[in-house]
């Protein structure tokens, strides 16, 4: 291997040579700014992380895992998972790959960071060696891996159902550039690099075209031209990179040391939620997800288009889009990158002012705890318990039935868990709210708190702190009645769909709970889409100006999902999703809780007990 | 030979448009899936302004029928379209040709288990407007106690709500609740009743009256104000929170009975047989009248007539007159003029 042009430059690297630089100092810019943005705590809990071995490890293992490999789309679609880390991974072996050749063969060169990428170019091959062949079979093999999965992604464009997805975003104007850019890169590499096959050498792809183009264009003339062609798109699609959704490559690597370090988004617009807003690829898996897409006018609330009029700015939509969602968390479960759409969502909604503030400061937590106190063991119904009593009886059934010494707390009156105004934005409000419940229950002197609604579980499990007292959601704990041997209960053939409410679920991580405390006394059958994927019961206190028309076909398609076990009837456990199942099932819907009481007896010992 | 008519459900509607089809010359066959005439009319104690017992009138018009084709618990498998008319099949295996069919199907009461706030079969002094009546009616109700202190009503459960699925006024619940509180005044005098109510719909003869009478004779106590929330003490009495909206104050009351005045709502089963035979559907789920001043008993297709709560929420007059017109209509249709 020889330098071919003894200068070691061409004109024609100058476009990608612009694009290149200008997209770094774009990311440089970028990842100053955030950090600025940060607030102080969380930037040096973020540099701390960065070295810390244990996140370190675990930040190079998530960006080859999800940057490079996509494993969370293979997980979804092979042949998309396939499409995507094809690309990605291809694509860094090649730059890789290319450094390599220029340290092996021209280490004099490793200062031109345009060496590696047009490399063939510059180069004679003058003898071969099998390092060189191995290096060029490698180079040929990732360029043509990446070619399949540039043709994937066209047959994607006119046939996005072969790769497991319904619908896909409308591309902008820039991501239609930056798409039809990097859809030319790669043809026009190849092109290049076999147009100087019989100088620079090449392998089993590039030396054959040469070949074949040599039949019938004779002389050396087109190679210039391609690789200015090849230079020119790389420089266009590092110029529109910062301005398309292509800008996820760089953010993500960025989100991921970002959310490992434990941040958590704390303004609307700056920081950790520009990072995420720059992470969202634009793939658009989360609108077949969204439950709000069976109404056709709510497509485009879905979190890919929040995040676009975020970067554009537009307020209108922006508001809309935040207000409209149920947040009930799909989204960012069925993201590839994990962009927190429901966080950004409440804190948009933080933004706004409003002119009545409520006021609790005439609320005694202390003096209303203490009126129900007493009991080791406190039951907190929560608001929608009380709305929807059969559960709260069905619980406090149990309880005695197990002869625990417990309080209904909040029978007669208590306080919200202050989720409401929370998923609202009104985070000041909600807070307020949260540390006069935190009075009232240490008043209790309860030392178990029970909690049957996964709304309030969710607020008690992320902002509450009660740190002497084990805060638990009725099915953990019945469960571990009934392994005490406390609660006996008996096995019905009764066939029930389970379905995950959103906050037990995706908001608690309960998943398997609730099946196995299920499976116990009836048997289950799935729905179609379950667990993390389960479908929002369209009844969420998240949405502030969904209609009860969307509300209600929302409703309709997550029963269809459920119906679609052949259950008898359907279990859940929130009394949010049961209100609103019950209000257009076709069978009946109960509560765990309910389900558990009519199979349970208590145990003879208990009696003597009490 | 008399012709066929036939008469889709045995309530008053029905009764009352085979009495007049029967005076006409017709034959009308009525097709009931209960095993009794009536439909909820029969279920019924008494009824306002008069107060005149129910069971007259069903009693009345079962006489006036007896000459009438009566199926009890049949249902319809089928309806089939003729170049001029039906061929109508039942469960029993009957086939009626026709060339006029009364649809009067009547309404089903809103199911009070669906608003689990106000605690309808779980909470055991809960009971609705229709099991008030059967208890008045001599029916045996363990969830009405025998010395009730406080007795509460709560106005449009299921209707005017869109939450429940239906927007529309079941228009006869408010005078109904008027007319349960001063009969359970006058069963119970020492206890206090209290009416929830969103507004008060008295549009009929003599209706105020009774409004007036409920407060100035009986101390009936009407409360602005929708109940929030239905609670139980430890004695197993009822807690009832509700605002009252005139005084802007969240109340709670302790009560003995709640009576939930279960709205008047479209039965989807008929909906979903009226499509079969391409019958329009109103966005209520009623079934679609032709037009809704001067066609409220013909619908979209020729030969086949309405009469009473198929096509909306109506009182007993209304139905009783609905169906004396459907009766003419379709003996007018059947002339052919």
């Amino acid at each position: 291997m020889i330098d071919r042009i003894p200068s070691g430059f061409h004109p024609f690297v100058l476009p990608f040579l612009a694009g290149m630089i200008f997209v770094l100092s774009y990311c440089v810019y970028g990842i100053i700014k955030i950090l600025v943005q940060l607030p102080g705590e969380d930037r040096r809990r973020f540099y701390l992380s960065l070295v810390t071995p244990k996140t370190v490890l675990k930040n190079i293992r998530d960006i080859f895992c999800d940057c490079l490999f996509h494993v969370k789309l293979w997980k979804r679609n092979r042949l998309l998972g396939y499409m995507h880390s094809s690309i990605a991974f291809g694509w860094f072996m090649l730059i890789v790959l290319g450094h390599v050749e220029v340290i092996l063969f021209l280490p004099h060169r490793i200062r031109l960071f345009y060496y590696p990428i047009f490399f063939n170019y510059f180069v004679a091959e003058t003898d071969s060696t099998i390092q060189g062949s191995l290096l060029f079979f490698l180079m040929d093999f990732f360029l043509l891996v990446v070619l399949s999965g540039i043709v994937l992604a066209m047959v994607k464009r006119v046939r996005s159902r072969l790769f497991g997805m319904r619908r896909t975003a409308r591309p902008s104007l820039t991501n239609q550039i930056g798409l039809y850019c990097l859809w030319a890169i790669f043809p026009l590499r190849l092109l290049a690099e076999s147009f100087t096959a019989h100088i620079s050498g090449g392998s089993f792809l590039t030396v054959p075209a040469n070949w074949v183009f040599r039949q019938f264009l004779g002389n050396d003339l087109n190679m210039l031209p391609t690789w200015w062609a090849y230079s020119i798109v790389l420089g266009v699609f590092m110029v529109v990179l910062p301005f398309s959704r292509y800008m996820h490559i760089p953010a993500e690597m960025m989100l991921i040391p970002m959310r490992n370090a434990g941040l958590k988004i704390r303004n609307a617009r700056k920081g950790f939620a520009r990072v995420q807003v720059y992470s969202c690829p634009n793939c658009g898996v989360c609108i077949d997800a969204c439950p709000m897409s069976v109404n056709k006018a709510n497509i485009k609330d879905c979190t890919v288009y929040l995040t676009r009029q975020l970067r554009r700015g537009n307020e209108r939509r922006i508001t809309e889009i935040s207000d409209k969602c149920l947040l009930c968390g799909k989204c960012q479960a069925v993201c590839q990158v994990g962009v927190d759409g429901p966080g950004i969502r409440i804190l948009n909604r933080a933004e706004r002012n409003y002119a009545l503030k409520p006021d609790y400061s005439s609320i005694d937590g202390t003096a209303i705890g203490r009126a129900s106190a007493g009991g080791r063991v406190a039951y907190y119904g929560g608001c929608m318990t009380q709305l929807v009593p059969s559960i709260g009886r069905s619980v406090t059934s149990l309880l005695e039935k197990a002869g625990i010494d417990y309080r209904w707390i909040d029978r007669d009156g208590g306080i919200c868990c202050g989720r409401p105004m929370w998923t609202a934005g009104r985070l000041k409000e909600a807070e307020e709210i949260v540390r006069k419940n935190e009075e009232l229950i240490r008043a209790t002197g309860a030392v178990t708190l029970v909690v049957s609604c996964p709304i309030c579980y969710r607020m008690f499990r992320e902002s509450y702190h009660l740190p002497d007292i084990e805060v638990v959601h009725y099915v953990p704990y019945i469960q571990a009645l009934i392994a005490e041997g406390k609660l006996q209960v008996e096995h019905d053939d009764i066939c029930y769909a389970y379905h995950d409410p959103c906050e037990l679920g995706r908001g608690c991580q309960l998943y398997e709970e609730p099946r196995q405390l299920l499976s116990q006394v009836v048997r289950l059958s799935e729905a179609e889409k379950n667990r993390a994927e389960s479908v929002c019961c369209g009844g969420s206190l998240g949405s502030l100006s969904l209609s009860f028309a969307q509300r209600e076909n929302m409703t309709r398609a997550a029963l269809e999902n459920l119906y679609h076990s052949k259950a008898d009837a359907i279990a859940t456990a929130c009394p949010l999703c049961q209100a609103t199942f019950s209000r257009y099932a076709d069978r009946p819907v109960r509560d765990i809780a309910e389900i558990v009481d009519l199979h349970a007896k208590a145990n003879k010992q208990n009696k003597q007990a009490i | 030979m008399k012709e066929n008519v036939v008469i889709i459900g045995g309530g008053i509607a029905g009764m009352e448009a085979a009495r007049q089809l029967l005076l006409l010359g017709y034959t009308p066959i009525i097709v009931e899936k209960k095993d009794h005439l009536g439909g909820h009319v029969a279920r019924w104690h008494k009824l306002f302004p008069d107060m005149a017992p129910a069971g007259d009138l069903v009693r009345r018009l079962s006489e006036a029928i007896s000459e009438a084709n009566i199926f009890l618990e049949t249902r319809i498998t089928s309806i089939n379209r003729l170049s001029n008319g039906y061929v109508v099949m039942l469960s029993n295996g009957v086939s009626i040709p026709c060339r006029a069919v009364l649809g009067a199907s009547g309404f089903r009461l809103f199911d009070a288990s669906k608003k689990e706030e106000y605690g309808y079969g779980v909470y055991n002094h809960v009971i609705t407007n229709s099991d008030l009546e059967a208890w008045f009616n001599g029916a045996e109700d363990p969830r009405i106690v025998a010395d009730p202190k406080a007795v509460g009503f709560v106005h449009c459960v299921g209707s005017r709500d869109l939450k429940a699925g239906n927007s529309q006024c079941s228009k006869v619940c408010c005078m109904t609740a008027v007319k349960q509180a001063i009969e359970l005044k006058e069963r119970f005098p020492d206890a206090r009743i209290y009416c929830f109510y969103m507004d008060l719909r008295l549009f009929g003869k003599k209706y105020e009256d009774f409004y007036i009478n409920a407060q100035q004779e009986y101390g009936i106590q009407f409360i602005r104000g929708r109940v929030s929330e239905v609670g139980e003490t430890a004695e197993e009495r009822l807690q009832v929170k509700a605002e009252d909206t005139l005084s802007g104050k969240p109340l709670k009351v302790q009560l003995d009975l709640l009576v939930l005045m279960s709205g008047m709502v479209c039965n989807p089963e008929v909906a979903e047989f009226a499509r079969t035979i391409r019958l329009d559907v109103d966005s209520d789920g009623f079934l679609k009248s032709l037009d809704n001043v001067g066609g409220i008993n013909r619908s979209n297709q020729p030969g086949f007539f309405y009469a009473g709560a198929c096509t909306g929420t109506k009182t007993v007059p209304e139905t009783l007159a609905e169906a004396r017109a459907a009766a003419l209509d379709i003996h007018r249709y059947l002339l052919g003029k």
